[in-house]
């Protein structure tokens, strides 16, 4: 038996450590019982090898049998003494290395990093199978998170460190671009389960409360950021907010299509049926409908992009940049407020 | 020449192209409706991103007819429009999708290009000088 048998040794100690200690029937070797395995271990070292006297009196004509397997015991007693040891020695680095991957975990959540696959990662169609579409869009959300936190640095230090238009432009052009994949990747998401992307299942619960058909919602977000591209020109103050006030009308006309067809979709699962004799619903009218929510998911996207857009014309390329740096953050800020929530010191229950 | 101007809020001012069976007289009214309307929306019936379209007009002031077709006759109206409307110049390679924004007696595009140009503030400019808009 080896040091590293933990199991096997729990149920050795387990039934040694009983306080009603019926030693005798779970630890036969043992027949001396002022021997126990249990709190007293520490000392028993002292209580086998430092009373000699002990067997002396009681055995007046020892046999070899009885002094042999006296012998076996002690070394058996010793060896789990030891085994034991190791066992709690190893207990206590795994409760170490346990209590610094905790921390890694929760500094690497407060900056913004994904972790993990998703909350309940239940992508059973109802067939029970698992969705590829949706489980290849959270692997590659979590790269484009890990992405997007790299960028941000970089285009922190960036304009900490005054480099030139040029350099700045690059920097600039790759976030956009970088906007631009998480859009399609939401697209590709969208057809293989639509409600999935409505409901916006891979973002933080923080993320989630703030959510319009799939994400942010863009005069929401030119609000926050208005204040944050300060200084602008009287002209470019002008054009954000007429680009907020064309922002807001667009979303209008869309949460009411949104409106009209959550309408249908309800009604059209109301009137579904159920096919003869068994328990797999028709509903061809609804997953008509569900046709025209991937438009409504991929409109949204569309405006979200064109705001992104149009920002990058008003602006000049710095204050473009220090725009994108201030979206980045506030998206960071926002993914770690879920598990700062979470992780708040609390009064126990 | 002047579009037909309602209540700007429900109902709409809507043309109902239902029950035809994409025959010619229906098809003409349509063609001849999109030249005669400084702004015109066509679609599906019962479609929601058509009411989006109508919704975002009436949003900037405009409350164009919407010509409703329906699911069967879509395609016929489609291609009609294709051939007399957009030609062989059409924005989107000539095929006519629904729901179709028509300024000026032309194709204009789908919902995806209205929200792009409103967003780079193209649109009502656009409307203005097509008469959909005054000041």
């Amino acid at each position: 038996m080896s040091v590293y048998d933990p199991i096997h040794q729990i149920s050795m100690w387990g039934e040694g450590f009983k306080s009603n200690g019926n030693l005798s029937a779970s630890v036969p070797l043992i027949d001396e019982p002022d021997m126990k395995l249990d709190s007293q271990s520490e000392d028993a070292s002292h209580g086998i090898l430092g009373e000699p006297n002990k067997y002396d009196q009681e055995a007046n004509k020892p046999t070899d049998k009885i002094q042999r397997r006296l012998a076996q015991n002690r070394e058996a007693a010793r060896k789990s003494r030891l085994r034991k040891k190791a066992y709690v020695q190893q207990l206590e680095s795994s409760r170490l290395k346990l209590m610094q991957l905790e921390q890694e975990l929760e500094r690497a959540r407060q900056q913004g990093m994904y972790i993990g696959g998703g909350l309940d990662s239940n992508h059973l169609g109802f067939a029970g199978s698992v969705n590829s579409g949706i489980t290849t869009f959270e692997t590659e959300y979590g790269h484009w998170v890990n992405e997007q936190n790299r960028q941000i640095t970089e285009l922190r230090s960036a304009l900490n460190a005054h480099i030139g238009d040029m350099e700045l432009r690059i920097l600039v052009d790759g976030m956009m671009s970088h906007y631009a994949e998480i859009f399609r990747m939401k697209s590709a998401a969208a057809k293989a389960d639509v409600f999935y992307v409505m409901s916006g299942m891979w973002k933080t619960t923080a993320e989630r409360f703030f959510l319009w058909i799939g994400g942010f919602r863009p005069s929401e977000l030119l609000k926050v950021l208005g204040p944050l591209i300060e200084p602008l020109t009287e002209q470019q103050r002008l054009d954000i907010y007429t680009l907020g006030q064309s922002c807001q009308q667009a979303e209008d006309a869309l949460s009411q299509g949104m409106d009209k067809l959550r309408q249908l979709l309800a009604d059209s699962v109301a009137a579904g049926q159920f096919m003869e004799g068994t328990y797999i619903p028709q509903m061809t009218s609804a997953m008509e409908n569900l046709e025209a929510l991937v438009s409504f998911v991929n409109q949204a996207d569309h405006l979200r992009q064109g705001t992104l857009q149009q920002m990058s014309r008003i602006l000049t390329i710095r204050q473009a940049a220090r725009c994108l740096l201030a979206l980045g953050e506030y998206f960071q800020r926002l993914r770690a407020l879920s598990s700062l929530w979470s992780n708040r010191p609390r009064e126990p229950a | 020449m002047h579009q037909k101007n309602q209540i700007p809020d429900p109902p709409p001012a809507t043309a109902d192209g239902g029950g035809g069976d994409g025959n010619g007289a229906e098809l003409d009214n349509v063609v001849k409706m999109v030249s005669e309307n400084p702004v015109m929306v066509i679609g599906t019936r019962g479609c929601c991103m058509c009411h989006v379209v109508q919704k975002l007009l009436q949003g900037l002031g405009v409350n164009p007819p919407v010509y409703e077709v329906d699911e069967v006759d879509e395609a016929a109206v489609a291609a009609e429009l294709s051939r007399k409307v957009v030609g062989g110049g059409g924005d989107d390679g000539g095929r006519v999708q629904f729901p179709a924004v028509f300024v000026g007696g032309k194709l204009f595009g789908g919902l995806e290009r209205l929200m792009a140009t409103h967003i780079s503030g193209e649109l009502v400019p656009i409307l203005k000088d097509a008469g959909a808009l005054w000041l």
